[in-house]
């Protein structure tokens, strides 16, 4: 099983969570805990209500240990300072950002870092479409 | 100077006013459209800019690239880092300073290459612990990461050092008083001054001496 922690439990987040967690060790942080708790019964994992740009928050998610980290919190820089800071700090393999941003997503291009799209993403899925 | 400001609210604005009057050129970005407007017709001779600053199209709108130094002043972290980040990496801002919201945030600018994080809350917390405290003994400042550190001392009465001209006192190798305040009254002290009980010195010390400078001042830790 991979150590996964997800930041940000929104939709994508929820989503991403009770997936993964059937098969791997998923950790979800929030700041909200509404959030948290929507994830419901089927959530066979840990939750931690801590604020992400709070690096004792990636203490305790025991982050050193991650083999991934997804964030996921619906605000760009937050996404981008917290994912570059946890690739510099505990050197996770690997580091997911939801950067929504096609400006930013140029800009903050680091080895180590993969920024995720939803525009394009959902722009390329169309296109599929018609072929 | 030529300093860009991101940011213009109750800080930021301050900030630019009083740059600007220390002869300063200033630049003010706000994502507020009503504000920037307000402020442009208040304010003369101080460029302002509508705009989100953690986009690098806006800071080159400032023209930050000729900028000496970046301060960012908003009320999230995460866009005074990336303000700063951006400013440092991409436009090569050789100074960039910011204002700290959260203390518990400071790592973060620490990571991302702030070179002033400013932690706002804590140094008014000090400053109001300060006005509240009865504690004769105030840590002011600590700089080169606390090695150095500045402290303010009430002389009690019962002071070894009351009543004497500082010629005549020993204070610890490698601290220094900077100034006596009496009333009113900032004095520099030279030898002959003699420092009365009531005054508040401040003192600066490295940090290993700070309690033997402290204990020399009052005669007790």
């Amino acid at each position: 099983m991979r150590y996964i922690i997800i930041i940000g439990c929104g939709k994508t987040g929820k989503n991403l969570a009770l997936g993964l967690s059937k098969e791997e060790n998923v950790v979800v942080v929030d700041k909200s805990l509404k959030n948290l708790d929507s994830l419901g019964d089927d959530f066979n994992g840990k939750k931690i209500w801590a604020d992400a740009l709070d690096i004792n928050t990636f203490e305790k998610a025991e982050a050193k240990g991650a083999d991934a980290i997804y964030l996921l919190t619906g605000n760009d820089n937050i996404n981008l300072v917290v994912g570059k800071v946890v690739k510099r700090k505990y050197g996770v393999k690997k580091v997911i950002l939801q950067v929504n941003d096609a400006m930013k997503k140029k800009i903050f291009k680091e080895e180590g870092l993969t920024i995720v799209n939803r525009t394009y993403l959902i722009a390329e899925v169309l296109k599929k479409c018609i072929l | 100077m030529y300093i860009v400001i991101a940011g213009a609210g109750r800080l930021g604005l301050i900030l630019g006013k009083k740059l600007k009057e220390g002869k300063h050129q200033v630049c003010l970005i706000d994502k507020s459209e009503t504000l920037c407007n307000k402020l442009a017709g208040e304010l003369q001779d101080i460029l302002i800019i509508r705009g989100d600053a953690t986009y690098p199209d806006i800071l080159q709108q400032a023209k930050i690239e000729k900028a000496n130094v970046c301060v960012s002043a908003t009320s999230n972290d995460e866009d005074n880092t990336i303000v700063c980040y951006l400013a440092k990496e991409l436009f090569g801002v050789k100074r960039t300073v910011a204002r700290v919201n959260d203390p518990k945030h400071i790592p973060l600018y620490k990571y991302m290459e702030v070179d002033n994080p400013v932690d706002s809350t804590s140094i008014i917390a000090r400053v109001v612990e300060e006005e509240a405290s009865f504690t004769d003994v105030m840590s002011l400042l600590s700089i080169k990461k606390g090695r150095l550190s500045i402290v303010r001392v009430d002389i009690p009465q019962a002071s070894p050092v009351a009543n004497k001209a500082l010629k005549d006192i020993s204070l610890p190798h490698n601290s220094v008083l900077v100034s006596i305040l009496r009333g009113p009254d900032i004095i520099i002290p030279y030898g002959s001054t003699v420092i009365l009980p009531g005054d508040e010195v401040i003192a600066a010390a490295l940090i290993d001496v700070e309690k033997e400078l402290v204990k020399a001042l009052i005669g007790k830790i």
